[in-house]
Parts: structure tokens; sequence; C-alpha cells
């Protein structure tokens, strides 16, 4: 064998099964549950809401920020937060939406929920029936709260409770 | 001292310092090279040893690393003591579907549960050290082939029919005879036994079964094969192994289609084996203390979504086929294959309860309240109707304003609050399962749960794999190799006719008693003595003491 010969076989033997071995540890080691964080584009979503109303992501997106809240009647701090973004929600929405995304609860729970409230909500509930948001999205805990900005963005989540003044940030990141 | 290439005396070709036998016509250069040697001494005819004579950059240096025996036999004995250690515990796919796997693993084996699960032995084919292994292998199969492989390929293809009469005498099986007149005649019976002959005067070379050199290149080839098999699992799209849950009567989206198959469960069917059938396993099925399960069957209806797919929206689905779905009869559909792996009734599906007055009397029908979607009243009489006005899946505590508060979504452990409205008069009471307690004062009805009924749910595992093709022709490639290599005798004789004395000398990969049988038959035919085999006797003396 020629030495040229014999440096290219070795050389590149040694190579293609490095990057073939790094290839196969990089899509073995990669999350395998793809979550949603800042900066990722936001799936968009078409979801009935309890009115009866379908309501998608993108179309509200074209001129408004986006505020999803993932909530279940289950879960306490929801019932707790959910007020408040109805007081925040009321002083003004002209420039953003809020959809309350419910997962996977049948109406009797959820309307049972939302007359036990101290509120009645005026943003919309989306009915997210077979979780296809939820697991879209990867979903962990709830409450989930998701920022998107009219660029269709995701520019903030927050994994638990939202006070006031997280609401409010919120909103001012959706207009950015 | 400087190393020098080496100048073949015979061809002229530049050999790289330290070789033994030329690169380019195979001919000795060191003379004292194989003198020690009687055994294996042209198992490698051309020898690996010139790749381990001077490094130069760092890719010779992990060339010659791997190109080692050593190294290859390590790397080979790590995966199997790897593979054995992966087998003390269940891997994690064997885990109830859910638990945490470190929690699990603790709980149930302790410290040592706990060090498996860390080191990665749970998932061990997908754990980055065994892949990385199975990358070393792929690495020592390659240079260890082309290091061995490239030079054995020219020293038989360069091989010359005339050998020095030093060659002869060193062979293992070689003898003398008086007379060279037979030479011709000798070569035609060994051609009769399938020998191919080559001729250089009266020098005669008969040579069969080279084939069986290549065995273990063949093999490596196979390995190779598998190797890059097993490597396209990982990748996406190519491997796929999910567990669908499916309630009867439910339709869900199949996972990793991208909402383009949706199938439902139309229902799951359990029967077993009848104990008075007449037949001679009737005694067997009885001593059996549960029921004998004779098929696990689940019927569905496959979907193809023929809207463009928006995440949440109803897709409009186009019916398919039907197919019953039993053990080791999956349905197939594209690539992937349906089976059916479990089944599970653990979740409630409804709850029935009837009406009593304070007498104890049943008032009209009982009534049946879905979990997953209660309806909001029960007509039981025509006077008389049962609200809910408030249901809690898995009841928790009573909220400050009445509601009832659920620890979970999953109906585990319901609990109502029912209105009985009879005329003008309204009663309200909760029911909890074990507990019912009056909201009202002195209630005349009371309502009694009679049954509850669960969820009937087939659990199917979807499989995909593209890659078995390929693992299969890597093992069926790894297994004619093994068989070509094992089987198969690369035998060579060689005949020196020249001066009136003939001398025989022959060699072969393996098997030499076949050989010599062989050659003796030969040799008989022609009235010549047997020829003589210089390691049995060695072994015959050794044996006498």
């Amino acid at each position: 064998m020629k030495k040229g010969t014999r440096k290219i076989i070795r050389t590149g033997t040694i190579i293609t099964i490095a990057a073939l071995l790094g290839l196969t540890l990089y899509l073995n080691l990669r999350d395998g549950s793809q979550t949603v964080n800042v900066g990722d584009e936001a799936v968009d979503f078409k979801l009935e809401t309890l009115d009866g109303e379908q309501i998608q992501l993108s179309e509200i997106t074209k001129d408004k920020g986006v505020i999803i809240n993932f909530w279940g009647t289950w879960c306490k701090p929801c019932r707790e937060e959910m007020p408040e973004m109805n007081q925040v929600y009321n002083e003004g929405h002209e420039d953003y939406e809020i959809i309350a995304v419910n997962v996977s609860e049948n109406n009797q729970q959820i309307e049972q929920f939302i007359s036990g409230l101290s509120e009645d909500l005026d943003y919309p509930i989306a009915l997210d029936t077979n979780r296809s948001v939820t697991k879209a999205y990867n979903i962990g805990p709830l409450p989930t709260t998701i920022a998107i900005n009219k660029d269709g963005e995701v520019v903030k989540k927050q994994e638990y409770q939202l006070t006031k003044e997280d609401i409010y940030a919120f909103i001012d990141e959706s207009l950015e | 001292m400087e190393l020098k290439e080496i100048k073949c005396s015979h061809c002229g070709h530049d050999n790289p310092p330290g070789t033994q036998l030329c690169q380019s016509c195979g001919k000795m250069i060191n003379e004292d090279y194989d003198k020690k040697k009687i055994k294996d001494l042209m198992r490698y005819d051309g020898s690996a040893v010139r790749s381990k004579v001077r490094s130069q950059s760092i890719f010779d240096k992990i060339w010659n690393f791997f190109t080692s025996i050593k190294v290859g036999v390590s790397i080979i004995a790590l995966i199997a003591i790897s593979a054995a250690v992966g087998t003390i515990l269940p891997q994690e796919y064997f885990i109830p579907i859910g638990a945490d796997p470190l929690q699990h693993y603790t709980e149930q084996y302790g410290t040592f549960g706990r060090l498996y699960y860390e080191l990665g032995f749970t998932q061990l084919y997908s754990s980055w050290w065994f892949v990385l292994l199975m990358g070393m292998l792929a690495l020592s199969l390659v240079a260890a082939s082309i290091d061995r492989g490239v030079p054995l390929y020219k020293s038989l293809k360069n091989q010359r029919v005339k050998k020095h009469a030093s060659f002869f005498k060193r062979q293992r099986l070689f003898t003398e005879y008086d007379s060279a007149d037979i030479a011709p005649e000798l070569a035609k019976s060994f051609e009769a036994k399938k020998y191919k002959l080559r001729t250089d005067g009266n020098h005669y070379l008969f040579e069969k079964g080279r084939l069986s050199r290549w065995g273990p290149y063949i093999n490596h080839t196979g390995l190779i094969i598998l190797l890059i098999g097993s490597m396209l699992r990982f990748f996406p799209g190519v491997y796929i192994d999910e567990i669908i849950y499916a309630q009867e009567g439910e339709t869900v989206s199949i996972p990793t289609t991208e909402g383009k198959y949706y199938m439902r469960n139309d229902g799951f069917t359990l029967d077993t084996y009848d104990e008075e059938s007449g037949t001679v396993f009737d005694q067997s099925l009885q001593n059996n203390q549960a029921m004998t399960i004779s098929n696990f069957q689940t019927d569905i209806t496959m979907f193809e979504n023929k809207t463009a797919d928006i995440v949440g929206s109803s897709p409009e689905l186009e019916e398919i086929e039907d197919y019953s779905i039993r053990v080791n009869h999956p349905y197939r559909f594209d690539d992937y294959e349906l089976y059916q792996s479990s089944y599970d009734n653990s979740q409630m599906k409804s709850m029935t309860f009837r009406l009593e007055d304070s007498e104890g009397n049943v008032l009209g029908e009982n009534f049946e309240v879905s979990l997953d979607d209660p309806a909001d009243s029960y007509e039981i009489t025509e006077d008389i109707t049962i609200n809910m006005k408030a249901y809690s899946p898995d009841f928790l505590e009573i909220d400050e304003n009445g509601t009832l508060i659920s620890a979970t979504p999953v109906p585990t452990n319901p609990a109502f609050v029912f209105e009985v409205a009879a005329g003008d008069k309204n009663e309200l009471s909760l029911l909890q399962i074990m507990n019912s307690t009056d909201i009202t004062p002195e209630n005349e009805y009371s309502i009694k749960f009679v049954e509850a009924e669960e969820h009937m749910a087939s659990v199917l595992t979807l499989k995909k794999d593209l890659a078995m093709p390929i693992i299969a022709t890597g093992f069926v490639i790894f297994l004619i190799g093994l068989f070509i290599g094992s089987y198969i005798n690369h035998r060579r004789i060689w005949i020196n006719a020249e001066d009136g004395t003939m001398n025989l000398a022959a060699h072969t990969n393996k098997n030499y008693f076949g050989m010599k049988k062989e050659m003796d038959a030969v040799l008989k035919s022609h009235n010549l003595h047997e020829v003589f085999d210089k390691q049995a006797k060695e072994e015959n003396d050794k044996l006498k003491g």
C-alpha cells in the first residue's frame, strides 16, 4: 500500500467512526422530551372555547401578544391566580389576549370550578380535551404560563403560580 | 539508530522499516523471521507487523492501538461482561409504566439498584459508555481487517510456485522421494481432488479453499453492517417502540405519525379456556387457581387524517380498515406494527346509585353517573329529580364557598353533592364512596351506592424498526463468514521435482489430520509412502516420554 493511500485510509476510517459515534451519542443523549422554552417558535393550535367558539393562536398573534395559561380545576394555585388575572385583564386588553387552556376536563367540572371563583372570568377558556396542545407544548406542572409575542415566539415561561406583578411582567413581555 | 526502508532483493519494492516479508511479492526479507515458529507460520503470511514499527501521527498511534488483538479481545470482553451485568436487574422498559426509574431501582434493590441505575445499566444498550464500546469495536474490526487483510491478499496473490529447499523443510508436512518421474502423474491426481495447479518448470503449486482465508474478513464485514444497523436505531424515525393506551370507544392519535393516523378501540376481549370442555386439558385447567386465558384481543378501526393538522383542531378522519389485534397477530400499516400488550381496568368509569325513602323503599330506577362527563340531572320518578350540584373526582375537602375540591383529576375517590328535588322540596346530601352526609337537616330521602363500573382500556405497543433488515443482513453475512472460516480449509501443496528427487511439502490453515489423510490416499494410489507429519511425531515423542 502506498504511504499516501494508507494515511488517507487510516485518517478517514478513524474520523468517520468518530463522527458517527459522536452523532449517535448526540442523538441518544439529546433530551427526548422537547420542552418548549423561551426563544422557541410557538406551536400553532386551534381549540374550542367553553362558549363554543373556535380560537386559533396564529390568528391572534397577528396583531396581539398572547398569554397562554394552562390550568386544571383541581389545581389550587390556578384557583388563586385566575381571579387576579381576570382583574388585570379587565384593566384593558386591547393589545394582548389571555387564553386559559384547560387540560382535559369535562364541562361540568370546569363550570363548577368557575362558579366557585370569586370573579366571573372574562377571558376565553379553551378546552384541550385530548391534551394535544398540552403535549405539543410539553407542559409539566400546572399552572404553567407562557407569553408569546406578535412574531409567534415564546418570550416568557413560568411553571408556578403567578403574582399580580408576574401577570404584568408577562403582558409586558408579550408586547415587546 | 535510524530506521531505513528495506528494498526487496527480489522485486525491488521499498518496504517500511521492520518488514519481514516483502509487501509486494511476499518474499521473506528477514530470514530469521519464522525460524522459531512452525505451527502458525503462515497464518498471516504477510503479517501485520509493519504497522507496529514506527508511529508517526496521532492517527497512526490510534490505528496501531486498535489493530492489536489484545485490545480487540479486551473490547469484546468488556462488551460481554457489561451485557451480562445488564441482565442482573430488569431493564428500564420492564419496570411499571410511569414509575420514576431512580426511585424504583432504589426502593426495590437498595444502594446496588441506585448504583446500577446511575451507571446506566438499566438502559444498557443506550448508555453512552456502551455505545462508545461499540464504536471502539467497530474501529478495532476495521483497523485489524485492513492491517491484516491487505498484506494477506497481496501475499496470496503474488505467491510464487518455486520455493527454496529450506521452505520445504520448515513445513509441518514434508517428505522426500527418490524419484521425480511420478510428479506429472501425481499432479493429475491432486487436480482430480479439486486442487488448482500452477507450475514453474519442475515446480508445482497446488492450492484449494483459499476462500477460507477470507472468512474472518467476511465475518468482520457482517459485524460492521450489524453495528451500522444498530447505530441507525438511534436516528430519528428509524426505531419506534411506544405504548398506546386507549379506552373502549376512545379514538387516539397514533404517536410519531404526526397526526396522520388515528385508531379507535372498538372493544377489548379476554377469553378463557373452558374448564369443562371434555378434553384432556380439563384437569390441568381446574388445577390452575386463576382462569387460564386463551385470547387477548382488541378490535380496532384505523383512520387516516385527511385535514392539514393544526394541533388541537378536531381532525377529519377517514376510515381505512377494521382489524382484530391478538397476541402475535399485530396490525401492520406503513412500516408500523401494533401489538396487543396488556389491558387496564383500574380506571373508574361510572357509579350507579339508588334512591331510598326514609323507610328504606327503593324509588324508581337506579341512576348511573358517568365519572368522565357527568350529567346535571337524573330523572328518578315523575315527581322526583336528582340534580348533581357538585362533583369531585378525587375528593380532598370542601372549600369555604361550598364547592368540592379535588386533589387530582383522576376519579379515584369520587364525591358528589346531590340534590333530591321532590315537588317543591329540596334536600341536599354529600356522598363519598364509603360515607354519606346529610347537608340539609332531617332528610327524608337517602341515596345509596349500588355499584361501580370500570373503564376497559387496551394497552398496545407501537413498533417500527427500519434497521431490522440491515441488522439481519449483517448477521447472515457474519454467519457465512464464520462458516467459511471454520469449515473450509485452505490447503497448499508444493512439489519440487528437480535433480531426480522429489520434495513434497504441504500447508493448511486448519485440520492437518484431514489434509494428511487426503494426501496419503493420493500418494498410496501411486505406491508412494505416506507424508511425514513433523508435529504428530513430536507429540508422539512427548507422550512416550
